[in-house]
């Protein structure tokens, strides 16, 4: 199913060159907060990543679960911005069902490889982990 | 000097729509067309098990093994090709070393330098051995005065030189300390063998470990080189091929090199290590060094006269790797950045986290060269940091 948010994004790098999805993707990262020193804890690192990343939750009163984030590289913190885009703010079972289909599109398909250094693989697989505890927490 | 590129066709390709600058050879090298076709010729033409065979094709390959163990033994200076075994890589060869001689480290000292990878400091720990660093100045060089060797050190293992810094260590002097107080060495050679003439006889270490794919062979083939009055150890490895008598009671073992070698070894691998060595000796180590060295060099000297960029380690013979950061932006930035540029290089803590912690890094980005490797790839390497630097402006 097509997702307005993915659609906008996937239209942002449509025809742009690497170093054009890179320069986006630093700008991206630069216009995101910083998170807290105090969070920026081992418990909210995501191990597999060949730079530091850190991610925690917290839910809102509606049960939508709004994700902070941040990295000390910069095109893992756009990548990050990115996904974030798109799953930030929705309930669980909504982060659980979406597909992630603008990955494969921007070209970034090869950073969710397991073996990739960056660890995008991994950063998805913790906020789904994050959505699936909330989902069996309140069902 | 003559193009060396022409003899490796992976260089050859584009990637990106750009020439492919390899910068990664600290990782692995690439391999020259007379090792990719010996692997080739081997499996269409001569290809059968070793060792006791009756057939014609088990001999051939059987002299052919041996001919590579004998290549390697002359490579390295070793007294004889007895002393060769052949392992799948320096990370086997070492942890052989620490198995076989588990029982005298176990609850002892292992005395390492503190630029080591994790393959020549986990081994140890995992036969419990409690290591001590030779420490280090802020340039990384060993420091010797320093060395102190107790009644409880019963190994001193040291890289020659680092998969990070380049940096060669002192090994000769380091072992004649070791000696003198009859302390057995393993010198790890996985960064050193491809650059630099290596002579077991004239280090006088007892064991010897590197890898054939860091040296243009094969990959899932090593090396370990045993002094022979360690002939008598206990193999680390257990099964065909290197025992002598087998009951269910009790097992003896052969003499070396075939005592270390249980199962069918990589045949294939070792045969491109001959031929690996056979090219290197036809260009000639010192030649080599000598290229090599004006190349590495010269990159280095473009990275120390730009602003903003820090060089890690700085000894008085340096090989291979070049470490650096640029200040402000993450090693993992630049690598991304300059891969799209069609230049490889690795960024990461390189397999050597508490050298990262004593540089105070968390990563490098690490360019390393090889014999093919020209001043032009230097120059793209300044070309793709200044781009890294631009997008980050």
């Amino acid at each position: 199913m097509r997702d307005t948010v993915q659609d906008e994004i996937v239209k942002e790098f449509e025809g742009l060159e690497w170093f054009d999805k890179y320069e986006l993707l630093i700008s991206s990262a630069r216009k995101a907060e910083a998170m807290d020193e105090k969070f920026r804890t081992d418990e909210n690192s995501i191990s597999g990543c060949q730079s530091k990343v850190w991610i925690r939750s917290s839910a809102g009163d509606d049960g939508r679960l709004h994700f902070e984030y941040d990295s000390d590289a910069m095109i893992t913190k756009g990548i990050i911005s990115l996904v974030l885009r798109v799953l930030n703010d929705r309930y669980p079972q909504e982060i659980l069902d979406i597909d992630l289909y603008f990955i494969e599109e921007i070209g970034l398909k090869s950073n969710l490889s397991p073996a990739r250094a960056d660890g995008l693989a991994s950063i998805i697989r913790r906020i789904r982990e994050i959505a699936e505890e909330e989902a069996s927490g309140s069902s | 000097m003559k193009d060396y590129r022409e003899d490796f066709p992976i260089l050859k390709k584009e990637v990106y729509g750009k020439r492919l600058v390899y910068l990664d050879n600290a990782a692995t090298t690439q391999k020259p067309d007379v090792v990719i076709e010996a692997i080739s010729d081997f499996y269409r033409n001569e290809y059968s098990n070793i060792h006791r065979g009756t057939h014609y094709l088990s001999e051939l390959s059987s002299e052919k093994y041996e001919l590579a163990r004998k290549k390697v033994s002359d490579f390295i200076g070793a007294s004889n090709p007895d002393e060769v075994s052949f392992t799948s890589g320096t990370t086997d060869s070492i942890n052989q070393v620490a198995r076989s001689l588990a029982p005298d480290l176990k609850g002892n000292e292992v005395l390492v330098s503190s630029v080591e990878h994790h393959s020549n400091i986990v081994p140890w720990q995992m036969v419990g051995a409690k290591l001590r660093e030779i420490p280090k100045d802020e340039d990384c060089n060993l420091l010797l005065d320093s060395v102190e060797i107790t009644d409880s050190t019963k190994l001193v293992t040291i890289s020659h030189a680092s998969n990070v810094l380049g940096s060669v260590n002192n090994i000769k002097e380091i072992t004649e300390i070791a000696k003198d107080h009859g302390v057995p060495v393993l010198i790890d050679a996985a960064q050193s063998i491809q650059h630099l003439p290596v002579d077991v006889t004239d280090i006088g270490c007892d064991f010897l470990a590197f890898s054939g794919h860091k040296m243009y062979a094969s990959t899932g083939i090593g090396v370990l080189y045993t002094d022979e009055q360690f002939a008598d150890i206990m193999p680390a490895k257990g099964g065909g091929g290197m025992v002598d008598k087998v009951t269910l009671e009790n097992t003896t073992y052969l003499k070396p090199p075939l005592r270390f070698e249980a199962g069918t070894p990589d045949i294939a691998g070792a045969i491109s290590i001959g031929v690996a060595i056979d090219y290197l000796n036809d260009i000639g180590m010192d030649n080599i060094r000598k290229n090599e060295h004006a190349v590495y060099s010269y990159a280095r000297d473009r990275l120390l006269e730009m602003d903003g960029v820090t060089v890690y380690g700085n000894t008085p013979q340096m090989c291979g790797a070049i470490s650096f950061n640029l200040h402000g932006i993450h090693h993992y930035d630049a690598g991304l950045i300059m891969d799209k540029m069609g230049i490889a290089v690795r960024t990461g803590h390189h397999c050597a986290q508490p050298l990262m912690r004593s540089l105070g890094v968390d990563g490098t980005v690490r360019a390393s060269f090889a014999l093919y490797n020209t001043k032009e790839d230097a120059d793209m390497l300044v070309e793709g940091i200044e781009k890294v630097r631009m997008m980050h402006a």
